[in-house]
C-alpha cells in the first residue's frame, strides 16, 4: 500500500509539472543579431519557373524575385527602377514604322553556376513570347488546341503583336536589338526579361544531371542562338518540354539537379519542402544591389492568414507576414509588442459597374441598357448616386485600414501622385460631393423623373446584382447595405450570393456586379482599358463608348510623355463618369507585420510588394 | 467468408462510383475555376484561361467531363492508376503521396495517445461509477467534446508557445503558479483514487504537497532552462515504473514479476553511463534501434531467469518495463540536447513553435537536433488533437465497461474468488476491448482524411489542409484525388471492422451467402 501511494504521488507530480506549465508571467524578448529572416505565406511554392500560366502564381513570382534579378523593378511608390548592374537598354530606332530597342548586359555578370549572362538568354524571351515564331519554327500555335512546346504565359501580349522578325544579337553577343513594327507603348514593360539560363535549359534538354563547366556553357549559348535562327524545331522543343514542366517540382533538396537551381540572383534555393523554402546567399551574384545581412531567408509556405500568422509572429516563428486578414487578425497583429503593423492599400480595387449593354451575342434589355436613352440614362447615375461607399468604407474597411478612403479614380489610385489631380478633373467627384444624405435625395429627384411615387416602400425597379460566393463575409455585408440604400430610392435590389459568380459576370441577367479588379501592372493604360474598350477583356458591361476606344489607343500607340498620358487616363475617367456605368468603391488593405527589430521593410503595391526591396533588409 | 468479401467489395465500388459522381458534379457546378483570373485586369490571363481550358477540359460539361476523369482513375485495373492534373500543373498523385506521410506523421501519435488515455480514463472512471472522480471526468469529457478546436489550439499556441518560451527565458516558476499547480494535483488524486473522508485528504495532503516541492525545486534549480534526468533521477522513475506496470501486470504479489522488472531498472541504471555513451557516440535511428533490440532480450533474459513456473507473465512484465526505462535514456538524452538545441542561430531561445512540420534551419546531420524539432513541432498539434478525440474515447470505454461489468461472466470471475485485478484486467477490460477495436479502425480510416482545421492551423501540409486548398481554389482532380482515396480507406476499414469484430468475437459469423 505505501509503496502504491508512493508511487502514485511521484505520478501526481509529474503530471502537476506539466499542468503548471500552462501560462507564465511574459519576460522581455531576448535581442540578438541574425542573418535569417522568415516570412510567412499562404499558397504553397509549386516551380522555380513562374513563366508557364500553370505556375504563373505569387508565391512562385516571390522565390523567382529572390533568386533571380532583372532590367528593373516597381518600387513602393509605383516607380520603375532600373538596375544597369545587370545590363540597360536604350531606344536605337524610333519611327512610326520602325521601332528598335536594344539591350546591353553588363560585361562580366555571370549566373551562380559561373558561366557569362548574355544576349542569348534574352533571345529566349522571343522563343517564348512570339507566337509567329513558335509558329514558323514548328513549336505549335499557343491559341492552338494542343498549345506550344513552350508552354508561356507571355503570348498574346503587346511584344506578340508587335515583333517584327527575329531579334539580332550582336557579334559579341553581349547586345540584342528588338525590333517592332510600330511604336509600343511601355517598351520596358512589354520588352524581354531574363527568364531561365539558356545553358541550363540547353543542358537539362540533352539529359545532363550535373553542372558543366563555363565553356560548356558558353558553346550551349552560341548554339541556342544558332538553333533559333535556323529554327531547329527538334532542338528547340527538347528545350520547350523542359521549360514547359522540367522546372515544376514542390520538393528541393541535395538530389534535385543542380542544373534546375541556376539562376542570377541574390540566393540561391537551397531546400523546399512541404512546409518551407529555404534560400541561402549565392556566392556568384554581381547583378544588382548587394545584401545587407541577411544571408538566410526563409518562407514558409501555406500558413493561413490571421491568428496562425500573428501567433507565429508573436512567437518569433516568423519575421515577415502580408496578407489581408480580418478586423480581429488586425487587432491581434497590433497587440505583438515585438511587431510593426503596417496598414496599406494595394492596386485591387472593389467596383461597381452596371451593364450598359450586351458584353456577348444575345440581347440586353434590362433598365440600365444604353439603348434606353435618357431613362436609362438617369437610373444608373441615380443607382451610383445612392450606392452607399461612404458607409461600406466606414463600417467595413476602416476597422482593418482606418486610412482608407472612398475611390475618386481607379485609373490612378490614392498612392498614385497624379490622384488627386485625377480625382478632382474625372468628373467622378459628382458622387462624393456632399453628404451620402443629399446624393440619396438628388438620385430620388432623378428616379421621380421616370417614376412619380418610387421611394421608400415602393421600388418599381427590379434590379439583379452578382457580387461573389457565400463564404465571402465582407460582400455579404455590403450587399446588405446595398440593397437597403437602393431602396430608399426606388431600385429593388435582389442579390444572393452566387456559387461560381465569375462565370456569370457575362450573363445579360443580372445588372450589375461588384466585385474586385486587380491591377498587377502599371502600364500607360493602368490596365484600364481591359475594362472600359470595346470588346475589352475585363469588359463585363458591355460597355462602348468612342471616347473611351479613342483614349485607349493613344495610349497603346508608342511611349508617351507621362503628363499625355495622365490626361488620356483623365479622359477615360471623364467618359466612364458621364456614362455613369462605373464606380470605384475601395482599395483591398494590405496588411504587414514585421519584427520591429527587422530594418527597411516597406510594402510597395505591386508584385512583389513585400520583398522589393529585400537586399536592404537587415537586423 | 470470401463470398462475402468480394460482394462487399463489389458494393463498394458501386457506392464509390455513384459518390464520386455525385460529388464531381456538386463540385463542379459550385463554383468557377476562372474566377480569380476573371478578375485581374492582367493581360497575361488570357494565356492562362486558355491553358487552364485546354488543360483541365473546361469546355467539357461536368457529367461528361467526370467521365474523362474516370477514364485515369479506370486506368487502375492496368495498373497506371492516373489521378489526373492538379491546376498547378503537377501530378495529383504527387500531391497525395506528399500529404499521406504528412497526415501519418501528425495524426499517428495523437492517436495512440489519446486511444490510450481515453480508454484508460474511461475504465477508471467506470470502475469508480458515480464518484466524483466519474462525474469530474463525464463533466470534462463534455466539455472537451463541445470544444472547438481552433479556439483550443489558439490558447495552446498562446500559453504552451509564446508564453512558455518567454518563461524559459527566465525559468522561474511564479508562487501563484506553484500553489495552484498543487492544489489541481491534490484534488485529481484526492478525486482518482477516493476512499473515506480521512484518506482523501491525506492523499491531497500528500499529492499537492510533492508537487508543491517538485515545482520549487525545479524552480529554484531553473530545471527548466537547463532539463536533465540524470542517473539517480532515472532510477526513481525506474523504480517507480516497475512497481507500476507489475501491479497492473500480474499484481504485486508476483514476487518472481516484481524482482524481474526491478532488476530490469537496475542493469538500466548500472549501464547508465555506456547506454549514454553509445547514444552520443552513434547517434542515429539504427543505434535507437540496436538498443531497443538489447533492452528487449536483456528484459526477456532476466524474465527467464527470475521465473520457475508460468513463465509468460512475468516476461511480459519486465518487456514492459524495460521498454519504459528506454523510453527514459531516449528522454534523458533529449533533455540534455536541449540547451545546444535552443541556444541555436536557428532556434534562437524559442523552442516551442506554432507552426510548420519542422525547421531546416537547423545544423544539419544532427540526429539528436532534428528528433527534439521533430517533437516539439508535434507538441502543440498532437495535444490539440488529444484533447478533443479522447472524450470520445472515454466515454465510449466506460459505457462498454460498465455494461461488461454487469455481465454474468464477470459475476462467475468473482463468485470463483479471483482477485479484483484479474477480474478487471483480465475478464473485463479484454472483453471491453472488443468493441472498440472495431470502432478504432473506422475512425483511424476517418482521421487519415486529415484534421482539416488543425492541419490548417499549425501549417501541416497534410491530406487535411490540401483537401482545403483543393476546395478553395476550384482544383476539381486534387479534390476528387483526395475523396477517392480518403473514401476508400473509409469503406475499406468499415469491411476490416466488420471481418475483424467476427474475429475477436466468436458469437458473430459473417456469411457469404443467406
Amino acid at each position: 500500500m505505501k509503496a502504491r501511494l508512493k508511487t502514485r504521488s511521484l505520478v501526481a507530480a509529474v503530471s502537476a509539472v506539466s499542468v503548471a506549465l500552462i501560462g507564465f508571467v511574459a519576460v522581455p524578448a531576448h535581442a540578438d543579431t541574425r542573418s535569417t529572416v522568415v516570412a510567412i505565406e499562404s499558397n504553397t511554392f509549386t516551380s522555380i519557373n513562374n513563366i508557364t500560366p500553370d505556375t504563373n502564381i505569387v508565391i512562385n513570382g516571390d522565390v523567382e524575385y529572390l533568386t533571380g534579378q532583372n532590367f528593373f523593378y516597381y518600387d513602393d511608390k509605383l516607380n520603375i527602377v532600373p538596375n544597369p548592374k545587370l545590363a540597360t537598354y536604350k531606344i536605337t530606332k524610333n519611327t512610326s514604322t520602325d521601332f528598335e530597342v536594344t539591350y546591353t548586359v553588363a560585361p562580366g555578370r555571370v549566373w551562380s553556376d559561373g558561366v557569362p549572362i548574355t544576349a542569348a538568354d534574352l533571345l529566349l524571351w522571343h522563343v517564348i513570347t512570339s507566337s509567329d515564331y513558335s509558329k514558323a519554327a514548328g513549336l505549335g500555335d499557343p491559341a492552338g488546341s494542343t498549345g506550344a512546346a513552350f508552354n508561356s504565359v507571355n503570348f498574346g501580349g503587346v511584344y506578340d503583336s508587335h515583333i517584327a522578325g527575329i531579334p539580332t544579337v550582336s557579334a559579341d553577343q553581349m547586345s540584342i536589338t528588338f525590333k517592332y513594327d510600330s511604336k509600343i507603348p511601355d517598351y520596358l514593360l512589354n520588352g524581354p526579361s531574363f527568364a531561365q539560363p539558356v545553358h541550363a535549359l540547353e543542358e537539362l534538354a540533352a539529359g545532363k544531371t550535373s553542372l558543366g563547366s563555363v565553356a560548356d556553357g558558353v558553346a550551349a549559348d552560341a548554339k541556342f542562338i544558332a538553333d533559333v535562327k535556323s529554327k531547329n524545331t527538334a532542338s528547340l522543343k527538347a528545350m520547350g518540354a523542359i521549360f514547359s514542366t522540367g522546372y515544376n517540382t514542390t520538393t528541393v533538396d541535395s538530389s534535385t539537379n543542380p542544373l534546375l537551381l541556376v539562376n542570377n540572383g541574390a540566393y540561391r534555393i537551397k531546400s523546399v519542402d512541404s512546409s518551407q523554402i529555404t534560400m541561402v546567399a549565392s556566392p556568384n551574384y554581381n547583378d544588382g544591389p548587394p545584401l545587407s545581412g541577411i544571408t538566410t531567408m526563409v518562407i514558409k509556405q501555406g500558413i493561413a492568414d490571421g491568428s496562425p500568422s500573428a501567433q507565429a509572429l508573436a512567437n518569433g516563428d516568423a519575421d515577415v507576414y502580408q496578407g489581408q486578414p480580418t478586423a480581429d487578425a488586425v487587432a491581434q497583429l497590433k497587440a505583438i509588442k515585438t511587431a510593426t503593423v503596417v496598414t496599406t492599400a494595394s492596386l485591387a480595387f472593389e467596383h461597381i459597374e452596371l451593364r450598359v449593354a450586351s458584353s456577348g451575342s444575345d440581347t440586353y434589355s434590362g433598365p440600365f441598357a444604353m439603348a434606353g436613352g435618357a431613362k436609362a440614362a438617369d437610373l444608373r447615375k441615380a443607382f451610383l448616386l445612392a450606392y452607399p461607399r461612404a458607409d461600406i468604407v466606414d463600417k467595413l474597411l476602416k476597422p482593418i485600414n482606418p486610412n482608407a478612403v472612398v475611390l475618386g479614380s481607379v485609373i490612378n489610385l490614392p498612392g498614385n501622385p497624379q490622384y488627386a489631380h485625377t480625382a478632382s478633373l474625372n468628373g467622378m467627384g459628382v458622387y462624393n460631393k456632399g453628404t451620402q444624405a443629399s446624393r440619396t435625395a438628388a438620385a430620388l429627384a432623378l428616379v421621380k423623373k421616370w417614376y412619380p411615387t418610387a421611394g421608400k416602400g415602393n421600388t418599381p425597379i427590379a434590379i439583379n446584382l452578382l457580387w461573389g460566393s457565400p463564404g465571402n463575409t465582407r460582400r455579404t455585408s455590403e450587399a446588405a447595405l446595398i440593397i437597403a440604400a437602393e431602396a430608399a430610392v426606388g431600385f429593388k435590389v435582389t442579390a444572393p450570393a452566387t456559387a461560381g459568380w465569375g462565370g456569370k459576370l457575362g450573363a445579360t441577367q443580372y445588372d450589375a456586379h461588384f466585385f474586385i479588379f486587380d491591377q498587377t501592372a502599371n502600364p500607360q493604360d493602368a490596365q484600364a482599358c481591359g475594362i472600359f474598350q470595346s470588346n475589352g477583356g475585363s469588359n463585363y458591361t458591355g460597355i462602348s463608348d468612342p471616347a473611351i476606344d479613342k483614349a485607349c489607343v493613344a495610349l497603346q500607340a508608342g511611349t508617351l510623355p507621362a503628363s499625355t498620358v495622365t490626361r488620356l487616363r483623365i479622359q477615360i475617367e471623364q467618359a466612364a463618369a458621364k456614362d455613369a456605368f462605373f464606380l470605384g468603391i475601395f482599395q483591398n488593405p494590405n496588411v504587414t507585420a514585421y519584427n520591429s527589430q527587422l530594418a527597411n521593410v516597406i510594402p510597395a503595391p505591386l508584385s512583389p510588394s513585400l520583398f522589393w526591396n529585400f537586399q536592404s533588409w537587415h537586423f | 467468408m470470401l463470398a462475402y468479401i468480394g460482394r462487399r467489395i463489389a458494393v463498394m465500388l458501386v457506392i464509390l462510383f455513384g459518390s464520386s459522381f455525385l460529388i464531381y458534379n456538386a463540385a463542379a457546378y459550385s463554383g468557377d475555376p476562372l474566377e480569380g483570373l476573371r478578375t485581374s485586369t492582367d493581360p497575361k490571363v488570357h494565356a492562362k484561361v486558355l491553358d487552364l481550358i485546354r488543360t483541365l477540359h473546361l469546355n467539357v460539361p461536368p457529367p461528361a467531363r467526370y467521365f474523362i476523369w474516370l477514364k485515369g482513375i479506370g486506368r487502375v485495373f492496368t495498373g497506371h492508376l492516373d489521378f489526373g492534373r492538379a491546376r498547378d500543373g503537377t501530378l495529383v498523385s504527387t500531391h497525395i503521396s506528399a500529404a499521406i506521410p504528412v497526415t501519418i506523421r501528425l495524426i499517428l501519435l495523437s492517436f495512440i495517445l489519446a486511444v490510450l488515455f481515453g480508454i484508460g480514463f474511461g475504465i477508471v472512471s467506470a470502475l469508480r461509477q458515480y464518484s466524483r472522480f466519474d462525474y469530474a471526468l463525464t463533466f470534462l469529457a463534455f466539455l472537451m467534446y463541445s470544444l472547438p478546436i481552433f479556439w483550443v489550439a489558439v490558447l495552446l499556441k498562446e500559453y504552451l508557445a509564446i508564453s512558455f518560451n518567454n518563461f524559459l527565458l527566465n525559468g522561474t516558476i511564479a508562487p501563484i503558479w506553484i500553489l495552484s499547480a498543487s492544489a489541481v494535483s491534490g484534488f485529481f488524486w484526492a478525486a482518482v483514487i477516493s476512499g473515506t473522508r480521512k484518506k482523501v485528504v491525506s492523499i491531497f495532503a500528500i499529492a499537492a504537497g510533492a508537487t508543491a516541492f517538485v515545482l520549487v525545486l525545479l524552480s529554484v534549480t531553473k530545471w527548466f532552462t537547463h532539463p536533465g534526468l540524470g542517473p539517480i533521477m532515472m532510477l526513481v522513475l525506474g523504480l517507480g515504473f516497475a512497481v507500476g506496470v507489475t501491479y497492473l501486470s500480474t499484481g504485486i504479489g508476483n514476487k518472481a514479476a516484481l524482482r524481474a522488472s526491478i532488476t530490469v531498472v537496475v542493469i538500466g541504471f548500472v549501464l547508465y553511463f555506456p547506454v549514454e555513451y553509445f547514444l552520443k557516440k552513434y547517434a542515429s535511428l539504427s543505434t535507437v534501434f540496436v538498443m531497443l533490440l538489447l533492452t528487449l532480450a536483456i528484459a526477456i533474459g532476466t524474465g527467464y531467469f527470475f521465473a520457475k513456473v508460468d513463465r509468460r507473465p512475468i516476461i511480459r512484465t519486465s518487456v514492459i518495463t524495460s521498454i519504459f526505462v528506454g523510453l527514459l535514456f531516449i528522454i534523458d538524452k533529449l533533455m540534455k540536447t536541449w540547451v545546444p538545441y535552443i541556444n541555436t542561430d536557428a532556434i534562437h531561445q524559442r523552442p516551442i513553435p506554432t507552426i510548420s512540420e519542422s525547421n531546416n534551419l537547423l545544423p544539419s546531420g544532427n540526429f539528436w537536433f532534428s528528433s527534439l524539432d521533430t517533437i516539439l513541432h508535434l507538441v502543440l498539434p498532437t495535444l490539440a488533437l488529444i484533447l478533443i478525440t479522447m472524450a470520445a474515447y472515454i466515454r465510449y470505454s466506460r459505457g462498454t465497461m460498465l455494461e461488461v461489468l454487469n455481465q454474468d461472466y464477470i459475476r462467475t470471475a468473482r463468485a470463483k474468488g479471483l482477485s479484483e485485478r484479474t477480474v478487471i484486467m483480465r475478464h473485463a477490460f479484454r472483453n471491453t476491448l472488443i468493441p472498440i477495436t472495431t470502432i478504432l479502425v473506422v475512425d483511424f480510416a476517418g482521421i487519415m482524411s486529415g484534421a482539416i482545421i488543425t492541419e490548417q492551423i499549425f501549417g501541416w501540409r497534410g491530406m487535411g489542409s490540401q483537401f482545403n486548398q483543393a476546395i478553395h481554389t476550384q482544383d476539381l482532380n486534387l479534390l476528387m484525388g483526395f475523396i477517392l482515396v480518403t473514401s476508400t480507406l473509409v469503406i475499406l476499414a468499415n469491411l476490416v471492422a466488420d471481418l475483424l469484430y467476427s474475429a475477436l468475437d466468436p458469437r458473430i459469423r459473417v456469411v457469404g451467402k443467406k
